[in-house]
């Protein structure tokens, strides 16, 4: 219950904000997922902390994301109210992971 | 015969001498390892590090709070020797910290190596390196990024504001994911290119991936390896890149605090490393100077924050913007890179001292001038 009228509240935020700002295309929840992705994939596997460091690190609040680590691919994926995810992967140690 | 020997030996001399007699000659070089004085240090300033030690290292609330100084490391050389190190909340010498815009100011090496490799001119459109999806930017140089007065209409927004008005979190994990170049060169002008300074994430990405390409054409695809980090011994460094392969320079440069500290440490010498010049004669000096856009008109300013040059934080007062010292109990010549949650790599060359801090502070609070003030005790 408390996820809906949290996906509520951000689709009801969705409108034009005060001001005239430019208003990019992708919501919270998918900006949520992709920061969740890239960063929990570089917490694990470029810094190398553990996945409970991790998790916490990336905490956003409200926390409506999942995480799932691909430890053999060394992948991350973040999903949200099961609608939005997005994925990154490890490349190498130089170049970190990137978002696919 | 031997006079002729003579003289070409004399020439040789000479030749050898000028090429390196701009850069500063120290007895060493920290390149595969730091010389250390840490217990040296504890014994002669136990007062000092105490000092430091309860206003850097004190944890406040539980983890899940997020409160106050979250510090995670401290790392400070005199001379280019360690005589304060320590860790904390379970980080490692050894595992790289991420630094946030701290990579803003690895964006000035790569810059001032291109200048120095005669790859790119200051005062070059972008256009003549990249292809824009507007024309109408072509009018953007790369010193105008530098000195962030690409006047592209910008918003710089972390926590705190709906997201989805910010252009760095678009940049980053949104639309411009992919290509942030294209994304962030996509933008309306807020203003004509070089009129107005404001921060932004967007004019130090656009600035790494214009560089991006006459680096790799000249020297390959790591070319920030082989012509930066490897040079320095930075051997921990990792910047990630976009979907195209050109490093995301606002955010996205990890290192060990030691290797920061490296970093930190070419800035101290001039941009010189172990005789060689890495950046041009001058360009330190002309990246730690208040850039003409932000004297002229400085359109987001926060005083503690410091004033700007090409990508790093001075000490420097501006009285057209007034600005007063950022950072009154620290010498003038002072200058940082710094990066989100308190992240920073200090260079004092009067006092010959590199400060690194790595951190998670999440509530602003942290008291940078303090900070520099106690760390400057025990190093100095």
């Amino acid at each position: 219950m408390r996820g809906l009228v949290a996906v509520a509240l951000v689709v009801a935020g969705c409108s034009s904000p005060p001001g005239g700002e430019r208003v990019y295309q992708r919501n919270d929840l998918q900006l949520l997922t992709a920061h969740a992705a890239k960063e929990m994939c570089s917490c694990l596997f470029v810094f190398g902390r553990d996945e409970a460091f991790c998790t916490a690190w990336v905490k956003a609040a409200p926390d409506l994301k999942t995480l799932h680590v691909d430890w053999d691919d060394k992948r991350v994926e973040s999903q949200a109210v099961l609608l939005w995810g997005a994925r990154a992967r490890f490349v190498d140690a130089r170049h970190g992971c990137v978002l696919e | 015969m031997r006079g002729h020997v003579l003289a070409a030996v004399l020439l040789a001399t000479l030749l050898a001498g000028r090429a390196h007699a701009d850069c500063p000659t120290r007895p060493y070089w920290p390149t595969d390892a730091f010389l250390e004085r840490t217990a040296e240090t504890a014994m002669a300033r136990p007062a000092e590090i105490a000092a430091l030690e309860q206003f850097a290292f004190t944890l406040v609330g539980s983890d899940d709070e997020r409160k106050g100084a979250r510090t995670d490391a401290v790392v400070i050389a005199r001379a280019g020797e360690i005589v304060y190190e320590r860790y904390a909340r379970g980080w490692s010498a050894d595992q790289r910290h991420y630094s946030w815009s701290v990579s803003k100011s690895v964006v000035n090496a790569l810059a001032g190596i291109a200048v120095a490799a005669g790859l790119v001119a200051l005062d070059d459109s972008v256009c003549k390196y990249v292809t824009l999806p507007r024309a109408d930017h072509c009018d953007i140089t790369l010193r105008n990024l530098l000195e962030f007065s690409s006047g592209l209409a910008w918003k710089e927004t972390y926590e705190g504001e709906s997201n989805q008005v910010s252009s760095v979190l678009a940049m980053l994990y949104g639309e411009g994911a992919a290509d942030m170049l294209s994304f962030v060169a996509g933008h309306d002008s807020r203003d004509p290119p070089g009129a107005t300074y404001m921060y932004s994430s967007g004019d130090s990405t656009f600035l790494a991936g214009v560089l991006h390409r006459p680096l790799s054409h000249a020297f390959g695809a790591d070319y920030a390896w082989t012509q930066l980090f490897d040079v320095l011994g930075m051997s921990s460094a990792t910047f990630e890149s976009d979907a195209t392969g050109a490093p995301v320079g606002s955010s996205w440069f990890d290192a060990t605090p030691r290797d920061l500290l490296r970093f930190g440490y070419l800035y101290a010498n001039d941009g010189c490393w172990d005789g060689a010049r890495l950046l041009p004669e001058g360009w330190v000096a002309q990246s730690t100077a208040v850039s003409a856009p932000y004297r002229q008109r400085a359109l987001d300013t926060a005083p503690a924050d410091g004033t700007q040059g090409w990508q790093f934080w001075l000490n420097l007062a501006v009285p057209e913007q007034r600005q007063p010292t950022p950072w009154p109990d620290v010498p003038t010549d002072a200058f940082a890179a710094r990066g989100h949650w308190g992240q920073s790599v200090t260079v004092i060359p009067s006092l010959d001292l590199v400060i690194v801090r790595t951190a998670d502070d999440r509530d602003g609070s942290f008291d940078f001038d303090q900070f520099l003030k106690l760390a400057i005790a025990v190093g100095s």
